[in-house]
């Protein structure tokens, strides 16, 4: 089993060995790095290149680590208990009927190897990372409601994101493969926008991505990554226009630039240098 | 292959038995066939934090490609800092230094200097007196790409391994440089607050057991709020001041950082220090008394961001404040105790870094021992950290 990109997907080739590393030792893979580093989307790729399933789980801060195993909906049962379940075919006195299985229970259910994918983990809480502890490490976990214990039939391909919006905890990331995505350099970068616009000619291709590292050296508070610029060149060729304008007139700067901020710095960059000089 | 680990244990790189046992597990299935794989499968292995893939390209490099020892003196760290970084760019665009001029000077001059530079502007304040404004300099804005050596801020690539060791790609998150945005971000989360609070969506097993019975069997739902976060913070900034100047880059950008990671945060600003006053504004008119600040101490914690430098006679004397119009009686020391008192979490974060508080000023160490004082270094900040979490 090797992992090797696909035609949408750039892969650099260290990635690629890391992938295949985390893999053959059946370590969880912790993606982090700058948002449109392609982190979410390796997973997809991964399932797609292997013809997996794929178990997706989007992390929110209320998350408390168990509803991604299962979820035991005591409320519901209560009221059928009370009222009768009527038409829904549930029995009140089969506890199953009441347990819903989140994503990890999915994967660890499944007969077939799946991809798990957690994104955006940093969302939640130090307390949902460590009781996701032991689960991400046995393949397992245990339902407590009825001390029953869920093992992984087949121990799913994980892939973990982080925004490093928070920080993880150490024990969390000493059960993972943790990788740091760099932002692509200019040659990784026109590779990857090759891969979209494949007929893009090479004048237009250069402007743009110098146009593009000049923005994003100017510490705009979110800077332009892969996303927007592939958005943008997709914007400038829609509009047929022949060159991505500089200076002040860059065209489409609205798919680069996503915070109002960013775009007022953008538009008074010159005057407002000026300004910050401090007065005493 | 045991000593290498030894040598990343040297470099103060956290490794524990379980990531030699995986280690050497993955060099059994042969996943490391040439030196670029090892490379990558003993940096899965052993690194779990990019703040540690600095130090970990040294060791690595400096035992299979035989470079030169880890603890070489950085001078690519301090060039690519922003204090270096911000100077130079002053100096050209003040004409001290023209661009011809800078590709004639090695490395050290530019650093005798930057030192030079910074030192002279220390002691016109110790003097007390005020400085004279240098006019249409500007400490901001991006130093363009410089001759002389100075290797320009660039983005590593992906390649090989020697590619990778070569660019020092990892340099901006080695924990003793100076922050970047992300990995503080990720020290500050670890502060929090736990209450209840929010809309009542968790049931409340106990409580509805208890009443169901007590209804003689008719089920009554019983929901309560679940535990949140509910951390407040009041931040006290030294904006104020020539010795603050070298550090406004990375003053800012913790500061940012704070204020995005908060949601009850107060700001407040003084200057130098604290005179039974501090202000609601930059420019420092509107000013929040003393009482309203103080009577928060017991349920806020608050952290104070200032280089604690200034002249010993405006922390000790009973007029210490260099302004007039301020016309205090006490000494700021006593102010310091009396805050200090009143919030029992609190921290001093201290841009200077720790090596050279006792050589900047006597007055660090003072300052010090009525506030725990940490500096702003990711290490400082995650002491910092845990001093605020275990006072409260």
């Amino acid at each position: 089993m090797k992992f090797e990109g696909t035609e949408r997907y750039y892969l650099s080739p260290e990635l690629g060995e890391i992938v295949n590393i985390s893999i053959s030792m059946e370590k969880p893979l912790l993606l982090m790095g700058e948002a449109g580093t392609g982190k979410t989307r390796l997973a997809f790729e991964i399932a797609h290149e292997f013809g997996m399933n794929m178990e997706e789980a989007r992390c929110k801060s209320t998350f408390k680590g168990e509803e991604l195993c299962y979820v035991y909906d005591a409320v519901l049962r209560l009221n059928d208990s009370r009222f009768g379940s009527g038409e829904s075919g549930r029995n009140v006195n089969d506890i199953w009927d009441y347990l819903r299985f989140g994503p990890i229970g999915r994967a660890f259910l499944a007969e077939d190897r799946r991809v798990l994918l957690l994104d955006e983990i940093d969302k939640t809480d130090s307390d949902a990372q460590d009781n996701l502890l032991d689960v991400l490490e046995d393949g397992s976990f245990i339902i407590r409601e009825i001390n029953h214990k869920v093992s992984a039939r087949q121990k799913p391909v994980i892939i973990i994101t982080s925004n490093a919006k928070r920080e993880l905890s150490d024990p969390f990331l000493r059960r993972c493969f943790c990788h740091y995505i760099p932002f692509p350099g200019i040659e990784e970068i026109s590779i990857i926008v090759r891969l979209h616009f494949p007929d893009i000619p090479e004048q237009l291709l250069e402007a743009c991505l110098t146009e593009f590292y000049g923005l994003r050296e100017q510490g705009f508070e979110k800077p332009p990554a892969t996303a927007e610029l592939l958005d943008w060149i997709g914007a400038i060729r829609s509009t047929g226009a022949n060159g991505p304008g500089a200076g002040k007139s860059v065209r489409n700067i609205g798919t680069l630039l996503k915070r109002s901020k960013d775009l007022l710095k953008f538009k008074g960059s010159n005057q407002r240098i000026n300004q910050r000089i401090p007065t005493r | 292959m045991l000593s290498f680990i030894q040598q990343l244990r040297e470099a103060e790189i956290p490794i524990s038995l379980r990531y030699i046992l995986e280690f050497y597990r993955g060099l059994q299935k042969g996943l490391a066939p040439d030196l670029d794989r090892l490379f990558l499968l003993a940096r899965l292995v052993f690194i779990k934090n990019v703040e540690h893939y600095d130090a970990f390209e040294r060791v690595f490099s400096c035992f299979f490609l035989g470079g030169s020892p880890w603890q070489m003196p950085d001078w690519e760290e301090v060039f690519a800092g922003k204090p270096f970084q911000e100077w130079l760019s002053e100096q050209i665009a003040n004409g001290r230094i023209s661009v011809d001029e800078l590709r004639t000077y090695g490395a050290e001059e530019l650093l005798r200097r930057f030192w030079e530079t910074l030192l002279k502007q220390k002691e016109q304040h110790h003097g007390g007196r005020t400085w004279i404004g240098t006019g249409g300099r500007s400490p901001f804005g991006h130093s363009g790409s410089a001759g002389g050596g100075i290797r320009v801020y660039g983005r590593g690539l992906h390649g090989t391994a020697q590619k990778v060791i070569d660019k020092r790609s990892y340099i901006n998150y080695s924990e003793k440089s100076p922050l970047a945005r992300a990995n503080l971000s990720q020290v500050l989360a670890s502060l929090k607050n736990l209450k209840r609070s929010g809309p009542e969506t968790e049931l409340d097993i106990d409580e509805t057991i208890a009443r169901t019975a007590k209804n003689g069997g008719e089920i009554e739902l019983v929901f309560t709020r679940e535990l949140r976060d509910r951390l407040k913070l009041i931040v006290l900034l030294d904006n104020g001041g020539y010795s603050m100047l070298p550090y406004i880059e990375l003053v800012k950008s913790v500061f940012g950082k704070i204020r995005d990671q908060f949601k009850d945060l107060k700001y407040y600003y003084f200057h130098n220090c604290v005179y039974g006053a501090v202000y609601d504004d930059l420019a420092r008119t509107r000013t929040i008394p003393w009482e309203a600040l103080v009577s928060r101490g017991t349920d806020t914690h608050l952290m104070i961001i200032g280089d604690a430098n200034m002249g010993p006679f405006e922390l000790m004397a009973s007029n210490g404040s260099l302004y007039i119009e301020s016309g205090d009686r006490r000494p700021g020391l006593e102010w310091l105790k009396e805050l200090r008192a009143a919030f029992p979490a609190s921290v001093w974060l201290n841009p200077i870094a720790k090596e050279h508080w006792s050589v900047e000023s006597t007055t660090i160490n003072q300052i010090g021992r009525i506030f725990p004082m940490e500096d702003l270094t990711l290490a400082g900040i995650r002491n910092a950290v845990q001093i605020l979490e275990s006072s409260c």
